[in-house]
């Protein structure tokens, strides 16, 4: 408080830098900076204008002029903010089967403080799935505290594996397949249509050309007959005349197929869900030879495993790593009961990681509100028994946004970056850290000592 | 024997000793020749390289080295090899040499039997005749099935392979069995079955004169027989298409289904047969083959005036009297229900685990033991219709096999490993299950001194005569009958 009464009395400064006239500047003066490409920054400044992070060091000059929160000495860290790249929480609703037209943005159910659980854990950016099992829609994104969805349209949810839902699945590809073909035949019925007519037309102006050179009665009944003669049975000449559309009109696909259509012509990237091992090998059986571009969802719901109280996905985490896909995964405990009698630690994160996974992205352990309080606690367990800290920082900032093609809003903090980052009060895996401010493109959107202040009143 | 390549199945000593004698083997090495499959095992030199191969590739080759193979339809090799090649048996024998960088399980020391093989269970996998969409190759059913010898099982029509992680090929066949039901107190049923066999026989009566007068030339005027007139389930048994299934305990029961096959002779199978000792002869006359639970107790009838309940004696009694059979654990009556099958579910879940030990059962009232394993494998196999492909050890089978440190049944015998398509897909020590359970043991310094000798003592492969064929060694032409020993762990008995 005492400096923005400071920087209130400041103006009468004179300003001595020349991009002060761009605007009012913004520091965050911290004891650490992850930068998450590879660098920690200590006892960093780090200047904001305009929105974007113009200078980022550990000797960097602090504009006159600016708005400085000066939180060295306290343990303060500065991260990208945290992304959750899959919820299923904040759309209410339950659809079984194809549904693949419905977009989670058409299902939201926010409660009017929504974003203030996400907010107060660091989470700027997060994906909502629609709700239901089998292809119950499409995803959407949210940026938190913004009304109305970042995103409307984004993935293709699709929830396979054993049984049932491999055959919808199985199901809505050969109906995609049989309406690409149906396209195809339409198109080839309608070029040839189209060629048919223009041959015609040309013949007929010919017929016409000849009709005016010579005797003009016998040319015109010749045209009449040659209309006739089309392949129309009762139908009349002029019918048969009819122009073909000069571009091609594909015929109407289901809206429940289309997005799967859009999927398998790899306009559409799909967001695929499976729970077990099994589910992994009826997966890759579905898909055969096609080349699809999709995105793992590791469901750790203790309802998908069959026989045993958690998942044998470590059964196939070489196939899995070696696909080089991006994999979700919620952040569960490490130690898990595999058999009756039998407890061993599953630390599957970290085992994809040993495998050779590359595109690892971290997901709270649970999906509710409660699961985002407890999600720094949970990675801090998984990065405890043997997944690299750093590694698991990025599976849910950086990385998660990737997963939502939201790069700018949680990506490596550099000098002309926009400026989004969460200041920590110590270091973010540490269950005693709080996150105090928020920045979205340079202003701040949370506060935690003025929302502890509101919180009072 | 004990210097072959190994990967991680030998322990780390007899890999060292490998290590110690390769060196000098390697300068003796032949090259390889082109040669036809079954003679390449043979023709190579038997070396033990220092490292595996440098690329990553999976070897085609298995050997299980040094075991007591137990092939069920040709009597037992001492201390022989079976030499596998993508998922087929190649070659058994004591003298065959092992293909360089060929996978290998040394069961010096153990036995080793065709995979077990399992009619009519339930839990066991979810894949059956409609498909494998359900099946879960990793689930714990599966594993413990594997655990006790089981590669094989029967459900719900279809026959599946536990093949651990896999769903490729696991279905290798359908039973198309046509359910009947004659017993006595289902009249209505009863006479609906003699009534479409009976419909059956004179379709294919009309059919057979039809095509005599056709050949004839003396068709014209006659009418060609429906078949579609006809169900063509009776019509399948008729034609040997189709094998019939009675589910019968009591002796009415069975004495119906014996009826029934005299008026229609037909293949058939009869589940159960708790009584089927009383009437073995005329059982064994009607060809039907069975699918026996030794342990399934039920007390005699005293009110009645004739033989009834269970006997220890069934298996052997229908064994004297021709009759083929698999047999299976008893499930334990359980809610008030008693279960059929071989099945994971409640307490008698457990007895999956000890297939061998209902067949031990059998043995006990007096059948042969070399009689109980076939029940367990290639008589199991018959039933199902895949004897071409499993049920023995023989070269061109599938390498479903298992190894087992001690015979197979006595109680205290574990399988230490099992082979499916030529591939380990169970290991004792590598899953959780028995791991724990008298641990596979480590040699004693003497064996590891006598096998470094061994080493150190072997002369280069100049000596040798390179045989163009397989020497099998020493074949038990009949299979020796043994008893189930008690033996104690201090050796008395």
């Amino acid at each position: 408080m005492l400096t923005t009464l400071l920087l209130l009395a400041a103006p009468v400064l004179p300003l001595q830098d020349a991009q002060a006239t761009a605007g009012r500047a913004t520091v965050f003066r911290v004891d650490e900076v992850r930068t998450l490409d590879g660098k920690t920054l200590k006892n960093a400044t780090v200047v904001v204008r305009e929105g974007v992070i113009t200078s980022l060091g550990e000797a960097v000059v602090v504009p006159e002029n600016a708005e400085v929160h000066d939180l060295r000495g306290t343990g303060a860290v500065m991260t990208p903010p945290l992304a959750v790249a899959s919820s299923s929480f904040l759309a209410r609703g339950s659809r079984g089967g194809l549904n693949a037209r419905f977009l989670a943005a058409q299902s939201l159910r926010l409660a009017d403080d929504w974003a203030d659980a996400l907010l107060e854990e660091g989470v700027l950016v997060i994906g909502v799935d629609p709700p239901g099992a089998g292809m119950p829609g499409r995803t959407s994104v949210l940026l938190v505290g913004q009304e109305g969805p970042l995103v409307h349209d984004l993935h293709l949810k699709i929830d396979t594996g054993v049984g049932s839902n491999k055959k919808l699945v199985r199901d809505a590809l050969a109906a995609a397949d049989k309406a690409i073909d149906g396209e195809e035949k339409a198109r080839d019925k309608w070029k040839k249509e189209r060629e048919e007519w223009e041959a015609k037309q040309k013949e007929k102006a010919e017929a016409e050309k000849k009709a005016k050179e010579g005797g003009k009665e016998e040319g015109g009944a010749a045209a009449a007959q040659q209309g006739g003669n089309g392949r129309g049975q009762g139908k009349g000449g002029e019918q048969e005349d009819k122009e073909p559309p000069k571009e091609f009109e594909p015929p109407k696909i289901d809206p429940n197929v289309e997005p799967v259509v859009e999927w398998i012509r790899k306009q559409r990237v799909a967001q695929v869900r499976i729970g077990s091992a099994a589910d992994w090998l009826h997966w890759q059986e579905l898909l055969g030879d096609r080349e699809l571009p999709y995105q793992l969802v590791l469901d750790m719901e203790p309802s998908r495993f069959s026989g045993t109280t958690s998942t044998n996905l470590h059964e196939v985490k070489e196939a899995i790593a070696a696909t080089g896909l991006r994999v979700l995964i919620p952040a569960v405990p490490a130690e898990r009961t595999f058999l009756p009698y039998t407890r061993i630690r599953m630390n599957l994160p970290a085992e994809l990681v040993d495998a050779g996974l590359e595109k690892l992205v971290l997901l709270p352990p649970m999906s509710s509100p409660d699961g985002i309080a407890a999600w720094r606690t949970s990675v801090a367990m998984l990065a405890a028994t043997g997944l690299d800290a750093d590694r698991a920082l990025r599976a849910m900032t950086v990385d998660a946004a990737a997963a939502l093609g939201q790069e700018e809003l949680s990506g490596p903090l550099k000098a002309g970056a926009p400026a989004n980052f969460v200041v920590w009060s110590g270091a973010p895996l540490d269950a005693m850290a709080r996150a105090l401010y928020v920045v979205h493109d340079g202003e701040t959107i949370y506060d935690r000592a003025r929302a502890e202040e509101e919180e009072e009143r | 024997m004990m210097l072959h390549a190994c990967t991680r199945l030998l322990p780390a000593w007899l890999l060292a000793a490998g290590f110690l004698a390769a060196p000098a083997f390697a300068q003796e090495e032949e090259p390889p020749q082109p040669a036809p499959e079954a003679e390449e095992a043979v023709e190579q030199a038997e070396v033990a390289p220092a490292e595996e191969p440098a690329d990553d590739t999976v070897s085609p080759w298995l050997a299980v080295i040094g075991g007591d193979v137990y092939t069920v339809t040709d009597g037992v090799h001492r201390g022989a090899t079976v030499l596998c090649k993508d998922g087929r048996i190649v070659a058994i024998g004591a003298d065959l040499r092992v293909p360089e960088g060929a996978r290998t399980v040394d069961a010096t020391g153990m036995r080793v039997y065709p995979g077990l093989v399992a009619v009519n269970t339930s839990g066991v996998v979810r894949a059956d005749a409609r498909g494998t969409d359900n099946h879960d190759p990793y689930a714990l059913n599966q594993d413990l099935a594997l655990t006790g010898g089981l590669t094989t099982v029967e459900n719900g029509g279809a026959v599946v392979k536990l093949k651990r992680g896999s769903l490729d090929g696991i279905i290798v066949g359908e039973t198309g069995w046509v359910r009947l039901d004659v017993a006595p107190g289902n009249t209505r049923g009863r006479r609906e079955v003699y009534a479409g066999l009976d419909k059956a026989r004179d379709f294919l009566r009309q059919r057979r004169a039809y095509q005599v007068a056709k050949e004839a030339g003396a068709a014209e005027g006659m009418e060609e027989p429906d078949p579609k007139s006809v169900d063509r389930r009776y019509l399948s048994l008729l034609e040997g298409d189709a094998s019939a299934y009675f589910r019968a305990d009591r002796l009415g029961d069975l004495l119906a289904i014996c009826d029934l096959l005299e008026a229609y002779p037909m293949a058939a199978i009869i589940d159960g047969g708790r009584e089927a000792w009383s009437i073995a002869g005329r059982l064994g006359r009607t060809g039907a083959r069975m699918i026996l639970i030794p342990r399934d107790k039920d007390w005699a009838d005293d009110s009645l005036n004739r033989p009834s309940g269970w006997s220890i004696e069934n298996a052997r009694t229908l064994w004297e009297h021709g009759v083929e059979f698999s047999i299976l654990p008893a499930d334990t009556p359980y809610g008030g229900v008693r279960g059929r099958g071989v099945s994971t579910g409640g307490i008698g879940g457990r007895d999956l685990v000890t297939l061998p030990i209902a067949a031990a059962y059998a043995i006990r009232g007096g059948l042969p033991q070399d009689v109980a394993l076939r029940a367990l494998t290639i008589d199991a196999a018959r039933i199902l219709g895949v004897d071409g492909r499993i049920g023995s050890l023989e070269p061109g089978k599938d390498a479903d096999l298992i190894i087992c440190d001690g015979d197979l049944f006595h109680y205290r015998t574990f399988v230490q490993w099992s082979v499916i398509d030529g591939e380990v897909i169970y290991d004792k020590e590598q899953m959780p299950y028995f791991a724990h359970v008298r641990p596979r043991p480590e040699p004693t310094p003497g064996q590891m001194l006598d096998a470094l000798r061994a080493a150190a003592a072997m002369q280069p492969v100049e000596e040798e005569v390179i045989e163009p064929e397989i020497i099998e060694e020493e074949i038990v032409e009949e299979e020796v009958v043994e008893e189930v020993v008690v033996e104690e762990p201090d050796g008395s008995r």
